[in-house]
């Protein structure tokens, strides 16, 4: 048996003789399996009752009666956002955003009902799923058992007797490594079987599975190689303990919530109280539909007009006022758009910032390597946001269409006591609208959305692993 | 009084623990810097508003007051109310970051419009503020197993136990002092920056003195599990170990496991179900008779009832009847969704009196009015002020009087009860 290979079996050998690391291991798996189970119970059920929803809003949608198109535009229509299966891994901002939108016509509302809103206290606390347990909880657990690894060896002297045996500085880190290496294995198993539960489901997707395996692989490797050289280069278990509990509060706990309100004091989000002002104030400056003689409708009056070679709008062969609502809903919207760009540019700002602070902290690189790829991340709520604004702009248009063309400008202007029946269009014209449907991002898309998060948490391996080659080569050397 | 002193220079003599002190010192300081400028954000977005606001209604009054519909005024203006933040808020944000303070409401049926939020980023909302009441929390207790967790082992581990406990003075008094001591370095090093901001900020005594005293219970808590692991007479190292284990579970395990429990044991219904029944209601006076409207409403609000009867064309006041029969119509629905909030939350608090981290946050928030009972008070505040808007509309709306730029002045503002608090700070 090589040296390396008793060192490690000596090593674990230890660990499992020290009582109460023994406990909390089996209490992480027990957590681990917990967070497993109750996160997917979690975002099945919400998966469930999102589909259940969306379907219930469809046939509530379908099942109008005869209406005007217009009352179709405020009725409008109710979305949700449906859940990929890899948020049972990691929920990422899932909690944080609105699920549920309502859209109609000349709004652009805001997503409601996210889970922060409706939770007590606790949940701001953090999120028991298995993500958050080997991103904050299996560090400091390979911390406990692996602080002494080295400095016991150097502190009690035993270190000179295993080098005056022939065993080599690289062969006893190795050792180490291996020994710290096979716990990290055991504590990150049940989390893995949570994942395999999950790629059984479909719509799980291989690539970004895989992309996540090695991200946290990484991860905790880089923590073990961490503990090994803190462990090395500081003589004494205590020191080393200090340390490393440092070193995991401030990069785990500290600089992921310091890192992102700096953000938020650089870039500053335009609320909606003031981005729905300026909405209307650039509205104006268009075009006032409210103005008998604005220029800009006065021209559109015109150029229909013109195309249709009349001279009344009651000659049209379309309904004008469902003309003028298709101008009005272009020209909100693009404004919508203009505004909404705004701030989704000031927001992948802020995310940017804060990713680079990941360059000072593995855990936020992870962070956001682990949500990239579940499609937790913002960029999928944004993905959802603007298939929703174009859901919406189809959806309206459409209705605008139907009134320009089947409601008569002469019923749609009339006051008689049958005008109200004469207006309305047959239910089947909303059951002929296509329904909202998500168009999940492809595995490819996912994958290559964590690969920048992939790569800081590889450079830190890699820088890490060189320090603990040169650590190595100076262990046991007299200081 | 010399050994005090002595102690002190003993103290400060480690280098572990000066850094240790300074980091927190400076780490207070960073939080309460961040929680200030937040607040101040907030105070400016709320004191932008009336700006914003003169200038929308403004352009709007310009072409209602041609033809003086009080219909179209009530439709298209919007009404700004906010939720300015207590003096404390700066130093527990609570939930003012994922909360809408400023929302706009139209005297329109208010269930689609109360639950809208404002514009924020969810990414950074995730990981929690970086606030007072953080550093409190997560990060000060691990200071006291810095400092605590050697506090005996180490005289022991270095072969001047005995001796101390022999000295005058020594043995248990010795404890004490050093314990005394270190607890008070920490508060002091929490509290100074702490309540001068609190003074900078207009916070009134009475509140300062019961977060100070909240920061030494929740310290001592701290303390005194670090002295039952010293009581196991175990090594430095396995003290430290111990602690920290105790730190994970207390203030990021149980926490996060409690509110998976939370959740399930109280469902509450999904507020989009809300939204969802109130737009049937609204939307299904179209295809009924508009009489049947008129009477549902009239019996809520018979001092319109000898309104003019409705003409074979559109009138607003039918419309906002009906919106306000859609509110009306899912008003157990809202009863029982707010509940079930409630519920939740009270659970979340009880948690407070058996996890200190818990305990702590649960008091800070609502001692700075920024947890959800606090949300729930705002959102009670703009349903009354919806409601004043609705009456003033109506007055016009069922007696057909014209509504003209001299009414928008007439057009009930919405009360904020911290902006006196602010204003009485202030002068």
């Amino acid at each position: 048996m090589s040296a390396t290979r008793l060192i490690a079996r000596d090593e674990l050998r230890l660990m499992t003789r020290n009582r109460v690391a023994v406990i909390a291991f089996v209490l992480l798996l027990l957590l681990t399996m917990v967070a497993v189970l109750s996160s997917r119970a979690h975002q099945q059920g919400i998966a469930d009752l999102r589909a259940r929803h969306g379907r219930a809003a469809d046939m509530a949608f379908d099942a109008q009666p005869d209406r005007h198109p217009h009352r179709v535009v405020h009725y409008g229509h109710f979305i949700f956002r449906p859940l990929g299966p890899l948020a049972a891994f990691d929920p990422g901002v899932d909690a944080f955003t609105g699920n549920s939108m309502f859209l109609e016509g000349h709004r652009q509302n805001t997503a409601n009902f996210g889970d922060v809103q409706q939770s007590s206290l606790l949940v701001r606390f953090g999120q028991l799923t298995p993500a958050f347990v080997l991103q904050v909880v299996v560090p400091l657990l390979l911390i406990f058992l692996g602080y002494g690894a080295l400095a016991r060896e150097t502190e009690h002297g035993t270190l000179r007797l295993l080098m005056l045996q022939g065993v080599s500085q690289g062969q006893l880190v190795r050792g180490k490594l291996a020994a710290l290496g096979i716990v990290a294995g055991f504590a990150g198993l049940p989390a893995m079987i949570g994942f395999v539960l999950i790629a059984g489901q479909p719509g799980a997707l291989a690539l970004p599975m895989l992309v996540i395996v090695a991200g946290y692989a990484a991860y905790l490797i880089l923590w073990i190689v961490l503990i090994l050289l803190v462990s090395a280069r500081v003589g004494r278990s205590r020191e080393a303990l200090l340390a490393l509990v440092a070193l995991w509060a401030v990069t785990v706990v500290l600089l992921p919530r310091a890192a992102p309100d700096l953000a938020n004091a650089a870039v500053p989000l335009t609320n909606r109280f003031q981005t729905d002002v300026s909405i209307a104030r650039d509205l104006r400056a268009m075009g006032d539909s409210h103005n008998p003689d604005d220029p800009h409708f006065a021209a559109f009056k015109q150029s229909v007009l013109d195309r249709y070679g009349a001279t009344r709008i009651e000659d049209l062969p379309v309904n004008y006022k469902g003309l003028v609502g298709i101008e009005g809903e272009r020209m909100t919207t693009q404004l919508f758009d203009r505004y909404a760009d705004i701030s989704y540019a000031a927001q992948e700002r802020q995310n940017a910032l804060v990713d680079s602070a990941g360059i000072l902290s593995p855990a936020i690189a992870l962070r956001s390597m682990s949500m990239a790829a579940a499609g937790t991340d913002f960029a999928g709520h944004r993905r959802f946001l603007e298939q929703a604004e174009a859901y919406r702009y189809a959806l309206v248009q459409r209705l605008n269409r139907l009134q320009a063309e089947t409601v008569s400008y002469a019923d749609d202007t009339a006051v008689d006591p049958g005008a109200d029946r004469r207006k309305r269009i047959a239910t089947s014209n909303w059951q002929a609208m296509p329904d909202f449907a998500f168009v999940a991002p492809t595995g490819t898309t996912l994958a290559a959305s964590a690969l920048p998060g992939l790569f800081v948490i590889l450079a830190w391996l890699a820088g890490a692993t060189l320090l603990l080659a040169y650590a190595t080569r100076r262990l046991g050397a007299r200081r | 009084m010399t050994l005090w002193a002595h102690e002190m220079r003993l103290l400060l003599r480690q280098r572990l623990t000066v850094a240790a002190l300074s980091l927190l010192g400076l780490l207070t300081i960073a939080a309460l810097t961040s929680g200030m400028a937040e607040i101040a954000r907030q105070r400016a977005a709320i004191s932008a508003i009336p700006a914003a606001q003169a200038e929308d209604i403004g352009a709007i009054a310009a072409w209602i007051d041609i033809a003086k519909d009080p219909g179209s005024a009530a439709y298209y203006s919007f009404h700004p109310t906010w939720n300015g933040p207590s003096t404390l808020a700066f130093a527990a944000i609570g939930m003012r970051d994922v909360s809408p303070y400023i929302l706009r409401v139209r005297a329109l049926g208010l269930e689609a419009q109360i639950y809208d939020g404002d514009t924020y980023n969810p990414e950074l909302a995730l990981p929690g503020r970086f606030d007072f009441a953080f550093v409190l929390v997560f990060l000060a207790p691990l200071f006291v197993i810095a400092l605590f967790h050697d506090l005996v082992s180490g005289e022991r581990e270095a072969g001047r136990q005995r001796m101390l406990e022999a000295l005058p003075c020594g043995g248990k008094a010795l404890w004490r002092r050093r314990t005394g001591l270190r607890l008070a370095l920490l508060w002091a090093i929490l509290a100074v920056p702490f309540t001068v901001a609190a003074i900078v900020e207009g916070v009134g005594l009475a509140t300062i003195l019961i977060t100070l005293v909240l920061t030494v219970a929740y310290l001592l808590f701290w303390t005194g599990l670090a002295a039952l692991v010293a009581l196991l007479r175990w090594s430095s190292v396995a003290n430290a170990a111990t602690l920290a284990a105790a730190w994970l579970v207390l203030v990021l395990v149980l926490p996060t496991l409690a509110n998976v429990a939370i959740n399930s044991v109280v469902p509450v219904d999904q507020g989009a179900e809300i939204t969802l029944a109130q737009r049937e209601a609204v939307n299904r006076a179209w295809d009924i008779p508009r009489e049947d409207t008129m009477q549902r409403f009239y019996a809520n609000y018979p001092e319109w009832a000898d309104s003019a009867p409705l003409g074979p064309e559109f009138h607003y006041k039918w419309y906002f009847a009906f919106h306000q029969n859609g509110d009306q119509s899912v008003a157990d629905q809202v009863c029982g969704y707010r509940v079930g909030l409630e519920q939740r939350d009270r659970l979340g608090r009880a948690l407070g009196w058996v996890l200190p981290s818990v305990g702590v946050q649960a008091l800070l928030t609502r001692l700075a009015e920024t947890d959800l009972r606090a949300q729930m008070a705002y959102q009670d505040r703009i349903r009354a002020y919806h409601q004043e808007l609705r009456e003033f509309y109506y007055g016009y709306l069922f007696r057909d009087r014209p509504f003209g730029k001299a009414d928008f002045a007439r057009t009930p503002r919405f009360v904020d009860p911290s902006d006196q608090a602010s204003s009485r700070a202030t002068t």
